[in-house]
This record gives C-alpha cells, sequence and structure tokens, in this order.
C-alpha cells in the first residue's frame, strides 16, 4: 500500500519515463510489451488484407505483387517484432523480479535492446514505400534477389532485429546466472525463467547464423556479391540452410517461454504444486538442443542429399517427446487440483487444446513421404499458426492477464478476458481447422487466387479471421479501462509463491524493500508457505 | 517468504562470490554466438571451396599473409603480458604493452589492406565469383573485428592513463583480452581455412 | 475417486479412442489417388492419423475432463492436495511416445524407400519451372510442350529445374512434389496409374503471378499418348494453343483466348492501343518488338524484367507471325 502512495504523489509526468532512455527493467518490460502489441495490431491488419482478398477466387482487393507484399510483411511482423520481441518483454519485466535481483546485469545494454526495436521495425515498414519485401517472410532467393528495393530494407530490419534479440540473450543469462538471491538455487527457479534460460541459448546460438546469411542476400543486392546468384556460381540451397538453421529454432524461440508461462499459470489456479518440475525444466533444456539438429527438414523437397534426409526426420520426430512431457505434466498438474477459471487459466488450457493440434500435425510434417505432399500447403499454414497463434500467442494472452495486476496494480475485468477468450479461441478454430483441409486437398501456401474448390474452407477461414481480429477490442478496452477504474489488486492477487508476487504492485523502483531470502520451491502449494487468506481482502478473479 | 537482510545497494557485487564476474559472463556470451556468426561465413566459404573450386585461389599469397598471422599473434602475447602487468599493479608496463597491442593490430590491417588491394589488380573482387564474394566477405569481416579490437585497446589505453586499472580492479583489461585472443583465435581457423588447406 | 467412478472413466476412454482411431483411419481427406505412390502415401497418412486422433481424445478428454470434475468449490480457499511427481507415470509417458515415434519413423522410411525405387522401363520427362509456366521436355521423342502428358501404367522420371527463381512442381493427385531450383538437377518418381486431367500446381513462392503458375496433366492410354506425341512433334501452330503453351495466359488477359492473368497488360482491343503507343511504329512492328524486347516498352504500372526475354528463340517465325495476327485481331 505504502507504495502505491507514493506512485501517486509523484509528479505527473511519471509516464513520461516509457516514452524515453530509461534502463529500469521494469520500464523497459512495459515498453517492450506495448510496442511489440503495436506491431501485432499492424501484423493483423495486414492479415485482415490476406482474409479479404482470400474470401472468394480471383484476385479482387490487392494483385499479386501486393498479395506478396502484405503476405511476407505480416509473417515477418508478427515473428521478428511481436512474438519474439513481446517474450523478451515478459524476460525483462519478471526475471528479475522472479530471481529476486534488483534489475537486469546490464541495464543501459538492456534499454540499447528494447531501442533497436524501433527502428528495426520502422525499416520493415518503411519498405512498403520502397517496393516492399515480397519474396515471403523466408526469403528464398534468387526471388529475394530480384525483387525491389524495399528487401534490402527487410534485411536490414531483421539484422537489427536479430541483433536486440543476441544483446538480450547476453543479458538474460547474464542475470540469472550471476544475481540470483540467496536461496535461489537452479532447481527454485521458476519454470518460466528455466524457459528463457533455454530460448537465450538458442538465440545466442541461432541468430548470428541468420545475420550471417542475411549480410549475404544483402550484399548480393548491394554490392553485386556472388552468394547466390546462380550464373556466377551460387547455390540458393545455402541460403536454406542458413536461414533454416535459424528460423526452425525460431519456432522454439517463440514457444519455451510461453511454455514457461503456461508452468507458471496453472500451478497458481490449480492450487497444486507443478507436476514434475524438473521434467518441464530438462525437457526445455533438451527442445533446445535438438531444435539445433532438424532445420534440415524444411528442406525435404529442395535439392538436399536424400541420404541425409533420415537422420533429420528422426530427430525433428524425436522432439514430439520432450513435448509430450510438458503436456501430460500440465494435465497431471490440474487433475486433482481446485481449479479456478480465471483468464489466464482459460488461455492456458486453451494453449494445450491448441498447441497439442499444431504438435500433432508436425508428425505429419516430419515423415518425408507425406511432407512431399503436404510441405508448401495450406496444411503447413495451419500448423504453424496452431503452434504460434494457438501456442505462442494463447501463452502471451495468459501471461498478459496473469501479470497484468502486478504491473498496473489493478486487476482487470474477468467478464471481458473470458468473452476476449472466447472469441480468440472460436476464432482461432475456426480460421485454421479447414486450412488442413484445403492444404491437403491441394491448395499451394501464398497464393493470392485459389480454384473454386478450396472457396468454402477459405470463406470459414475469412469469417475466423475477421473473428479473431475483432477478438482484440475486448482485450484492448479491458487493458485501457482497467488502468484507472480496476479494483486494486494488492501485492499477490492471485497468492501465488513465486517471487514477483511478494512485493508491491507495481514493485518498488528497486525490486523489494529488503533482499529476498528463498526458503523453498516456487510451486510449493499445499505445504503451508503462504500465509492463510487476509480477513476482508476479495479473492481476486471472482 | 523471509526478509531477513537489508537490501544493499552494491547488490550486483552478489556475482562475484561464485567467481563469475558478470561483465566476463556477459562477454563470453557474446564471443559465443560471435562464434556462430563466423560459423556461418565461415560454412559458406568452405561450401563454396567444395562445390567449386576455383583457379583463382591460386592468387592468395601464403607468405605475407604468414607475416601478418604472426603479427597478430604476436599481438596476442602483449595482450597477455598487459595483463601480467596490471596484475602486479605495473600500470605503466600495461601501458606499454597496449600501445605495443595498438601498433601490431595496426600493421595487421594495413597488411589486409594490402592483400586486398593486390588482389584487386589481379581481378579478384567481391562480384567477381563466389570465391571472391565468400573470401573478401569473411576476411573482411575479420578486420573489422580487428578495427573494433584496436578502438577497444585505444580506450582501455587512455583508461589506464587515468588511472582506472589497479592491481585489483581491471576488470575492463581483462575482458578486453577476452576479445582480443577471441579475434586471435578467429584469424588461425581462416588461416587454416583459406590459405593452408 | 470411488472405484467404479475410475473403471467408467477407463471405460469412457478406451471407447472414446478406440472410436476415433477408427473414424480417422476412415475419413477421407486426401484428393484423388492418381498414382501408384499415392496408395502407399495415403496408408502411411491414415496410420499417422489414427495415432495422433488417439492421442488428440486422450489429452482434449483428459483436459475437459479435469475442467469439469476439480472445478473449485465456492469459498473454499485452501490448496490442493500435493503431489509433486511420480517417476513410474514421467518414465511412462516418456517412453510410450517414444515408440510411437521409433515405430513411425521406420514405417515412413520403408515408405519413402518404396515410393523412390527406380524402375523398368522408365519415361524421362524434363521439367523446366519458370515465371509463370511449365515447360516439359521428352528427350526419348525431342518434344517440349508445355502440357504434360503421361501413359498410364508407365513409370514416370520427372529431372527437374528452373531458369529463374525457385518453382515447385506438385501434382496433389500424384502426391508428389519437388523443387525446381535454378542451376540443379532434382528428380521425382511415380507411376500414373488411374487415367485424368490432374491440375499441376507450382507450391514454392515465385512472385506476383505464383498463384496462376498452374498447368495440366493428361493421363492417358498409350494409344491416346502416342497420338498426342506425334502431333506435339510438329508444336502448336493454333494461336491460342500458342498463347497459353508459351505462358502468354498466365499473365495476360485476353477474352479470346480465356485467360485473366493480371501480371502483365490486358491484350484485349490491343490493335487500336498498339496503333498509337509509340509514333513511328505501326501495330505490327510494337506488338513484334514487345513480344521479342520485352523491356522495349514498358507499360505502367506494371514492372520491367517479368516478361521471359527468350520468345525469339523459343517461339517459330510461323508461331510468331501466326501469335501477332491473333493478337491484333482480338
Amino acid at each position: 500500500m505504502k507504495s502505491l502512495v507514493s506512485r501517486l504523489r509523484q509528479p505527473a509526468p511519471a509516464w513520461l519515463r516509457y516514452f524515453g532512455w530509461n534502463t529500469d527493467h521494469k520500464v523497459i518490460g512495459v515498453q517492450y510489451l506495448v510496442t511489440t502489441f503495436f506491431f501485432f495490431l499492424v501484423g493483423g491488419a495486414l492479415a485482415m488484407v490476406v482474409r479479404t482478398e482470400l474470401l472468394q477466387p480471383g484476385v479482387d482487393v490487392v494483385n499479386g505483387t501486393q498479395y506478396n507484399r502484405v503476405m511476407t510483411n505480416h509473417g515477418s511482423l508478427m515473428i521478428f517484432l511481436w512474438v519474439i520481441p513481446v517474450l523478451a518483454g515478459f524476460g525483462n519485466y519478471f526475471v528479475p523480479l522472479m530471481i529476486g535481483a534488483r534489475d537486469m546485469a546490464f541495464p543501459r545494454m538492456n534499454a540499447l535492446s528494447f531501442w533497436l526495436i524501433p527502428p528495426g521495425g520502422l525499416l520493415m515498414i518503411a519498405s512498403f514505400f520502397a517496393g516492399a519485401a515480397e519474396a515471403g517472410w523466408t526469403a528464398y532467393v534468387p526471388l529475394s534477389i530480384r525483387t525491389p528495393d524495399g528487401q534490402t530494407l527487410w534485411a536490414l530490419g531483421v539484422i537489427v532485429l536479430g541483433t536486440s534479440s543476441i544483446l538480450g540473450a547476453v543479458n538474460f543469462l547474464t542475470t540469472i546466472v550471476t544475481m540470483r538471491a540467496p536461496g535461489m538455487t537452479l532447481w527454485r527457479l521458476p519454470l518460466f525463467v528455466w524457459g528463457i534460460i533455454a530460448t537465450s541459448l538458442l538465440v545466442l546460438s541461432a541468430t548470428p547464423v541468420l545475420t550471417a546469411g542475411l549480410i549475404m542476400v544483402a550484399l548480393d543486392r548491394l554490392v553485386g556479391t556472388q552468394f547466390f546468384a546462380v550464373a556466377g556460381g551460387g547455390d540458393p540451397v545455402l541460403w536454406q540452410n542458413l536461414f533454416w538453421f535459424y528460423s526452425h529454432p525460431a519456432v522454439y524461440i517463440m514457444i519455451l517461454p510461453g511454455m514457461g508461462i503456461i508452468s507458471e499459470v496453472f500451478p497458481v489456479f490449480s492450487r497444486k504444486p507443478i507436476f514434475g518440475y524438473r521434467m518441464i525444466a530438462l525437457s526445455s533444456l533438451a527442445i533446445a538442443v535438438l531444435g539445433l539438429t532438424v532445420w534440415a527438414h524444411h528442406m525435404f523437397t529442395s535439392g538436399m542429399d536424400p541420404r541425409l534426409r533420415i537422420p533429420y526426420m528422426v530427430s525433428s520426430m524425436v522432439i514430439a517427446v520432450p513435448t509430450g512431457v510438458k503436456i501430460f505434466s500440465w494435465l497431471a498438474t490440474i487433475w486433482n487440483g481446485k481449479l479456478r477459471f480465471t483468464t489466464p487459466m482459460l488461455f492456458a488450457m486453451g494453449f494445450i487444446s491448441q498447441f497439442l493440434i499444431g504438435g500433432l500435425t508436425g508428425i505429419f510434417l516430419a515423415a518425408i513421404p507425406v511432407d512431399l505432399h503436404v510441405h508448401d500447403t495450406y496444411f503447413v499454414v495451419a500448423h504453424l499458426h496452431f503452434v504460434l497463434f494457438g501456442g505462442s500467442v494463447s501463452a502471451i494472452y495468459a501471461g498478459l492477464y496473469y501479470w497484468y495486476p502486478k504491473i498496473t496494480g489493478r486487476m482487470y475485468d474477468e467478464r471481458l478476458g473470458q468473452a476476449h477468450f472466447w472469441m480468440n479461441f472460436i476464432g482461432m478454430s475456426l480460421t485454421y481447422l479447414p486450412m488442413f483441409l484445403a492444404g491437403l486437398q491441394g491448395m499451394p501456401r501464398r497464393v493470392a487466387d485459389y480454384d473454386p474448390n478450396f472457396l468454402v474452407p477459405n470463406q470459414l477461414a475469412s469469417f475466423g479471421g475477421f473473428l479473431l481480429g475483432i477478438s482484440v477490442l475486448p482485450f484492448l478496452y479491458n487493458a485501457f479501462v482497467s488502468l484507472r477504474s480496476g479494483k486494486e489488486a494488492g501485492g499477490n492477487p492471485w497468492r501465488a509463491l513465486t517471487l514477483e508476487w511478494q512485493t508491491s504492485s507495481p514493485p518498488p523502483q528497486h525490486n523489494f524493500e529488503q533482499e529476498p531470502v528463498i526458503t523453498h520451491g516456487p510451486y510449493d502449494y499445499g505445504e503451508g508457505h503462504l500465509a492463510p487468506h487476509p480477513a476482508g481482502a476479495p479473492a481476486a478473479g471472482e | 517468504m523471509e526478509y531477513t537482510k537489508p537490501m544493499h545497494e552494491d547488490a550486483f557485487r552478489a556475482g562475484r562470490a561464485l567467481g563469475l564476474d558478470h561483465l566476463k559472463l556477459g562477454v563470453w556470451l557474446f564471443i559465443g554466438s560471435e562464434v556462430m556468426f563466423f560459423g556461418g561465413l565461415i560454412a559458406a566459404f568452405l561450401f563454396y571451396k567444395v562445390n567449386n573450386p576455383t583457379p583463382e585461389s591460386a592468387l592468395l599469397d601464403v607468405g605475407l599473409v604468414g607475416i601478418n598471422t604472426f603479427v597478430l599473434l604476436a599481438s596476442s602475447l602483449t595482450v597477455v603480458s598487459a595483463l601480467a602487468a596490471v596484475g602486479r599493479g605495473d600500470v605503466a608496463s600495461m601501458n606499454l604493452y597496449l600501445i605495443a597491442t595498438i601498433v601490431l593490430g595496426v600493421a595487421f590491417l594495413s597488411g589486409q589492406a594490402y592483400e586486398f588491394v593486390s588482389l584487386f589488380r589481379h581481378g579478384l573482387t567481391l562480384s567477381s565469383s563466389v570465391f571472391g564474394s565468400s573470401f573478401f566477405t569473411l576476411t573482411g569481416f575479420h578486420g573489422l573485428h580487428v578495427l573494433v579490437g584496436v578502438a577497444w585497446a585505444l580506450s582501455t589505453f587512455f583508461r589506464g592513463m587515468r588511472g582506472n586499472y589497479t592491481r585489483d580492479e581491471h576488470i575492463g583489461v581483462e575482458v578486453f583480452g577476452l576479445y582480443w585472443h577471441f579475434v586471435d583465435i578467429v584469424w588461425i581457423v581462416l588461416f587454416t581455412v583459406i590459405y593452408l588447406i | 475417486m470411488k472405484e467404479r467412478s475410475i473403471l467408467l472413466v477407463i471405460f469412457a476412454a478406451l471407447i472414446l479412442t478406440a472410436g476415433g482411431y477408427l473414424a480417422a483411419t476412415q475419413l477421407h481427406l486426401m484428393p484423388f489417388q492418381a498414382s501408384t505412390r499415392a496408395v502407399e502415401v495415403d496408408r502411411l497418412f491414415q496410420l499417422l492419423l489414427g495415432i495422433t486422433a488417439v492421442i488428440f481424445l486422450l489429452v482434449e478428454g483428459a483436459l475437459v475432463y479435469a475442467a469439469l470434475r476439480f472445478r473449485r468449490k465456492p469459498g473454499d480457499d485452501t490448496d490442493a492436495v500435493p503431489v509433486h511427481g511420480n517417476n513410474a507415470l514421467e518414465i511412462l509417458w516418456t517412453l510410450i511416445p517414444a515408440a510411437i515415434v521409433v515405430f513411425v519413423g521406420i514405417y515412413s522410411v520403408q515408405v519413402l524407400q518404396d515410393i523412390e525405387r527406380p524402375q523398368e522401363n522408365t519415361l524421362v520427362v524434363e521439367v523446366i519451372g519458370r515465371q509463370f509456366t511449365w515447360e516439359f521436355h521428352y528427350p526419348e521423342d525431342n518434344v517440349t510442350t508445355s502440357e504434360l502428358h503421361l501413359p498410364v501404367g508407365r513409370p514416370v522420371l520427372f529431372q527437374i529445374t528452373a531458369e529463374d527463381v525457385i518453382h515447385s512442381f506438385w501434382v496433389p493427385e500424384f502426391r508428389a512434389k519437388r523443387d525446381a531450383t535454378p542451376g540443379q538437377m532434382a528428380e521425382l518418381r511415380i507411376t500414373p496409374s488411374q487415367p485424368g486431367r490432374f491440375p499441376i500446381r507450382c507450391a514454392e513462392l515465385c512472385g506476383p503471378g505464383h498463384a496462376g503458375m498452374i498447368s495440366e496433366v493428361v493421363v492417358e492410354d498409350q494409344a491416346a499418348y502416342d497420338a498426342w506425341l506425334a502431333a506435339a512433334k510438329t508444336g502448336p501452330s493454333d494461336p491460342v494453343e500458342i498463347f497459353t503453351q508459351f505462358g502468354c495466359a498466365a499473365c495476360h488477359t485476353l477474352a479470346a483466348a480465356g485467360s485473366n492473368g493480371q501480371v502483365g497488360p490486358p491484350l484485349d482491343g490491343l490493335a487500336a492501343t498498339a496503333a498509337n503507343r509509340v509514333p513511328g511504329l505501326s501495330a505490327e512492328e510494337y506488338v513484334r518488338q514487345s513480344i521479342l524486347e520485352p523491356g522495349a516498352h514498358v507499360v505502367q504500372p506494371f514492372a520491367n524484367g517479368l516478361m521471359p526475354a527468350d520468345f525469339g528463340q523459343r517461339l517459330t517465325d510461323e508461331q510468331l507471325d501466326a501469335l501477332i495476327e491473333f493478337l491484333l485481331a482480338n
């Protein structure tokens, strides 16, 4: 309460600090979350254009060139400016709080990581005025060498954003290794922190390789190097290797912290310890290590050595094992619990049910004979959206609702949150399920026009897509209005055991009034570590 | 949750107790990502070297570059000596060794510039062939890293002159040394991959 | 939970999964099977569908059951009974998926070896992708066409490449796809098993006309194939066929040829526009130059460099004359 009062007494322009250079990890975290959500809206608007064009066969709203630009930038914005950095935003705000640190290890580099994002995003959006990138987010050469100048801006934008991610990863790992509070042993780290560890290791290993590849593309375009010029002996498949060496691990970069968020939400709203804590933590590392060995499964149809395909198929399928361990452990966590269906809990359960579809269809794509039919079709589009929207974005929403009281000091509106969840869940299923059928039946991806045979699945997908677009409105309204009118949250409205809830909401400048000392695990519910519910205080989420 | 100890203003020092300074760990991690960056460029170079063998590689002058390699190795030695000097508290010697490092670094860059110019004269450029593209990109990015190292050495030198380093407090010199050795090791790999095999 | 309700849950789960497996393996989600390869790929697909349906139903079932069964009682603020893990259970749910993965992996490798095994008496067809058309070359008979004809029952080896950017040769009804990469020759084997006409689609984004890069494969009996081959040796002389086969239709709208491509300028009423476009050039000269040197007169807002510049080599003089006459007449 005290910090809340002192916060209100601060001079008015306190909010101004969110618009400038600031080294407080909590300010940077909010900067990340808000900026990336803006790019999510831009990417979503582009998706609406795509779904409008595909409402019926024929070229009606945008032509082939414009369609490719819209589709390319939809993918690039969602991946490089939304999912990857928004998870870094959560990491920024919560890793120091969860390990009992005062701030990140390198506060100024932290601010730099954030301030690289707006220029990266602007480069990408500015490319629309120079003939935007139109070779897909995969930017396959030689197509991406022949496209207009915007492609160069796109490549530079991705390099800048990759650099931001690398600096962030260095910062996270250093912070987690050197700045834990007394008693915060490795096996007492919250699972979100484990997710950030695994992701940061992947970023450090994979992102620089993409940077190297993008430099080759940019040099081919700008100074006429011959890396990917077939006439000069260049090889287009080299780019595919460099690109997927990063971009397959990128999927795990985008899902592992999300899985961490889910692992935070389930125990709190089941009032039970997480089931198989060590297995969940270790499976994140297993996925990260395996994730570096599977990239060529995106290239079964390109000219790779046929003998090399089998090991890549096997390693891709093996990833199903640690992923399954996580899903079964979450189910065991809620089993026999005392479940409370708050919005974050609903999104976490939605995560399991949607991500499961993404994971299971991944097995079809790993099985080479089937992949040779479904590769580069709408089957893949559906699969990747079940992983990245049903998986990552569900987890991000779960995190936004779960930590909203901590960040703002206010409760969000539960009814609006639940409406948002159901619109999102139904919209998702309606958008992406029909795409599996379209792909199996023969609809390639990235097309502005299609055979009338595919009309029904496309119309369903478009209506689902519009519902998804509208579903953002209750979220935005809720987030804005609850800032002022939400109930005061207090320090620990969910009665959670992890460290970020053991301080006021929002936390004071140095996070904790006293250095915390940790004496038990993060999810030891039912073991008597929690003070009884303070009399008279409202149970949150009712 | 128990709150027993007051929050120290110098809470960042907590890491020192583990024997791992956060600055040193950060530089190690960054070097790890740099290894992967060069890994990507080296992979491209080797890929083309194997798949598109080209007579242009005969233009390379192993003798000249061998001398240059020796210069860079010598600079690693001066960095080791600088660190040893400040470890004894001998800041004046450290500054001398840093100057030697800068001179050697600049000498290496000059040698590389000379090599590039003579290759240009023989018609090997960035855009003349895949060999030219991958050779200049790879060695050029290494050269850029040496340039950054020279700038870092200069700034370390000026800090040394201002008396920022003592026998017990010279983490800045240590992390500069880490980076410099890393750049050297990359060169040894490049020298082997490009000129020897 | 009481013992009876545990049995009930297990029984319901068994019914659900068995029913799900049977339903999934009977679902027809794939298109028509027009090759022997399609039969084998679909068998693997149905097996995967069955296995994943069981896992899907078990997990979603458990999720829904938990949501209904383990709801917190109103006013109950206490924690649940703490359970941190169960080694036997955790080992079990690591090993079972691992075993499934091994089984699926071995079976996939077998199918892969079957569908890619070289056959006797193989017909070789070279496939060349370019923005935004397919060209087929039959080296045995030295015939080049833009329509793919195959005799039913004879194994085919496609040798696939591209001239400009990466394309991907895909016939959904054959369950076969292979990238066409410039500077490389990729191989793809199938044996057509059913007569019919099936679409060929480009599956790799190749530029503005990617969606319209569609051709057709005609699978027919040997006699019909031989007759087509004999006719194809002379190349098309009908201007509409020339317009379609050389790829004009993929990019240009022309009512007389039934095309509605949007990549290049529309060609309806060309005689009138071409006559006045460039002073000193007659309509005939303007159209001829525009076909042979596409960069000579670029019409806004269409992009330069998209139209192939090699029609001078690919069209015979007779075909070129016939095409120009046709364009000016419509």
